[in-house]
């Protein structure tokens, strides 16, 4: 039995974890198992009938929408020999029919018809599909807990999780998203945990993001997250519940720097947003865009992007994501986010794969380490997460921020890590 | 459906296809940049294309215009995109080329393309990028040809992918 609270510290972390093929089975029970994880948005279903396929943790799953609307997510495995019932990413069925025996399964998962039935004496209702013991949704973010132990969904999204899905959502005059056609997929060898670190430390930009900053200049990443240590107002910040974020509201010098546009260019847009709710709060969000954080353990929040982080192995993982469309705008305007997602994320754009270089990186320096190092007379293979520690204050809302550079959101992730490994 | 060409045209519009493998394959930036119009397009698409699908609609592994195309190789350029950093050591096989079209000096070419790339930065694995290409061959003012646009459906679109950042 590994003891987490022996390697993860609160300034430090053990290297072993992100290396050790023990560590990630037990990942795999106490986080994707018994935890919540953020499974798909109920857009991607909004027809009966349409289905697409996910994993929690490596449990292989499908998310439908049956006829009377429901959401369902259901195991991706025939009961009866253990087929997968989907092989692709996406489709549109009335049932699910397995091509092995033609066992034929309804969009709820249950057991509808088996052929030659004379042979089979036990009762259809105990071999419908598995299904995660808790789904529940928050404004269309869908999550699952596969053996019902998490408790209520609210209660793991607490204030972090519900702020930043929020203030996404509330970007959009109807209050709702949709998102991109596709999912794109890109593989790392690395272990998963580097992308809730990487996709929300913001002490790199300047270095692994050297050559995006020199040769695009214009992004709102100089305003938000560079100029020195201390040169802007962004924050780090730990929600608690493992949720973290890098907060750029405080260093925004315009409205709508996020977009890169000014309010003229997307009038219309602005105006419904008004129209919808008021000058007031429209004009906050206007200024405030939409969080970039995490929502643990396996959501980022990405500006106008979503990712999945997917573990694979200890040393590797997938980072899917897609683009967030908002409802109730024009076509350019979503196409605007499309672009921005392109240069952006994905094996090809300007920023993520300096991220996925930096993380194998990362993995081929710690594929060795041992967890009896962490304790042994002479230690080796700690790594420091402990910038900022000092300077790191409870804000009047109960949240912990520091400069945009300290790493607290790293330590409000592994912190979370050590609560969840230990249960 | 194939266009007729001499001879002698066609292995002009083949040596240029071999340029510019070549450039992408030794990381010949400039060089290649050199080659290619200033309307060009690059589309390395995220999936299986349909014919007359609109790279606008959904999201794209590439989808330059040519400011954006600018950007990639000054990117490219700096020294310090991790991701290329030391270059991938590279080298691809074309075959399989056929003139689609050819009218008013502009051509439409196919061919089938495999890259074999060793990521140097990180991992040192030897990775495969199989696909077809679609080039839009123009010809300059001196007659010479350059690449107006450039398309590689990979085999593997869809698929989750290790970084791409070298040309394709």
């Amino acid at each position: 039995m590994t003891n987490y609270g022996d390697l993860v510290g609160g300034d430090r972390v053990h290297a072993s974890l992100y290396a050790d093929e023990s560590v990630f089975a037990d990942e795999l029970d106490r986080i994707f198992t018994r935890g919540w994880v953020f499974v798909g948005h109920d857009s991607e279903v909004a027809e009966a009938g349409q289905w697409v396929t996910r994993r929690i943790g490596r449990e292989p799953v499908i998310m439908t929408r049956d006829r009377d609307g429901s959401v369902h997510v259901l195991a991706n495995r025939c009961s009866h020999r253990g087929t997968a019932l989907c092989w692709e990413h996406r489709g549109r069925a009335t049932s699910f029919q397995c091509n092995y025996h033609a066992w034929t399964f309804g969009l709820d998962g249950s057991l509808r018809a088996v052929p030659y039935p004379a042979g089979f004496e036990k009762d259809r209702v105990s071999l419908g599909l598995d299904r995660p013991a808790q789904v529940d949704s928050y404004r269309g973010f869908v999550f699952a807990n596969l053996d019902g132990s998490a408790g209520p969904l609210a209660a793991h999204l607490g204030r972090g999780g519900v702020d930043m899905i929020d203030r996404l959502c509330d970007l959009s005059p109807t209050g709702t998203i949709h998102l991109a056609p596709n999912w794109i997929g890109h593989q790392v060898h690395s272990n998963w945990k580097m992308w809730p670190e990487s996709d929300n430390d913001g002490y790199h930009l300047n270095w692994v993001h050297a050559s995006m900053v020199s040769s695009a200049p214009d992004t709102y990443y100089q305003e938000t997250v560079l100029g020195g240590e201390t040169g802007n107002q962004s924050l780090a910040v730990d929600w608690g519940d493992g949720h973290v974020e890098l907060d750029f509201r405080p260093s925004y010098r315009r409205e709508l720097a996020w977009l890169g546009v000014t309010r003229e260019r997307v009038a219309s847009y602005c105006d419904a947003l008004v129209a919808a709710r008021g000058a007031e709060a429209a004009n906050r969000s206007l200024w405030d865009g939409p969080p970039h954080g995490l929502i643990f353990p396996n959501l980022f929040l990405g500006e106008l992007n979503l990712a999945i982080i997917e573990p694979t192995s200890a040393s590797t993982m997938v980072h899917w994501h897609t683009a967030v469309q908002l409802d109730g705008v024009d076509e350019a305007f979503n196409r605007r986010i499309l672009r921005q997602s392109e240069a952006a994320m994905g094996p090809a754009a300007f920023i993520v794969p300096d991220d996925a270089a930096t993380a194998e990186r990362m993995q081929l320096a710690v594929d060795g380490v041992q967890p009896g190092w962490a304790s042994a007379a002479d230690p080796r293979g700690w790594i420091d997460m402990s910038r900022g520690l000092g300077r790191e204050r409870t804000e009047p809302d109960g949240r912990k921020a520091a400069l945009i550079s300290d790493e607290t959101t790293n330590r409000g992730f592994w912190r979370q890590y050590r609560t969840v490994m230990s249960r | 459906m194939s266009a007729a060409v001499s001879e002698a045209e066609r292995r002009e519009l083949e040596a240029f296809l071999f340029l510019e493998a070549r450039l992408a394959d030794t990381s010949r930036y400039a060089e290649w940049e050199a080659l290619v119009t200033d309307d060009m397009s690059y589309w390395v698409p995220a999936g299986p294309v349909q014919p007359g699908a609109d790279p606008a609609a959904g999201l794209s592994y590439i989808n330059d215009n040519r400011a954006r195309l600018a950007t990639r190789i000054r990117q490219l350029q700096t020294g310090k995109r991790h991701a290329q950093t030391p270059v991938s050591r590279l080298a691809r096989s074309l075959s399989n080329i056929e003139v689609l079209a050819a009218t008013d000096g502009e051509y439409t070419l196919c061919a089938t393309q495999v890259v074999y790339e060793v990521a140097t930065q990180a991992s040192a694995r030897l990775q495969l990028w199989p696909g077809r290409v679609t080039y839009r061959l123009r010809r300059a003012e001196d007659g010479s040809l350059r690449m107006a646009a450039k398309t590689v459906e990979l085999v593997t679109a869809g698929e989750p992918l290790p970084n791409l950042a070298f040309l394709l």
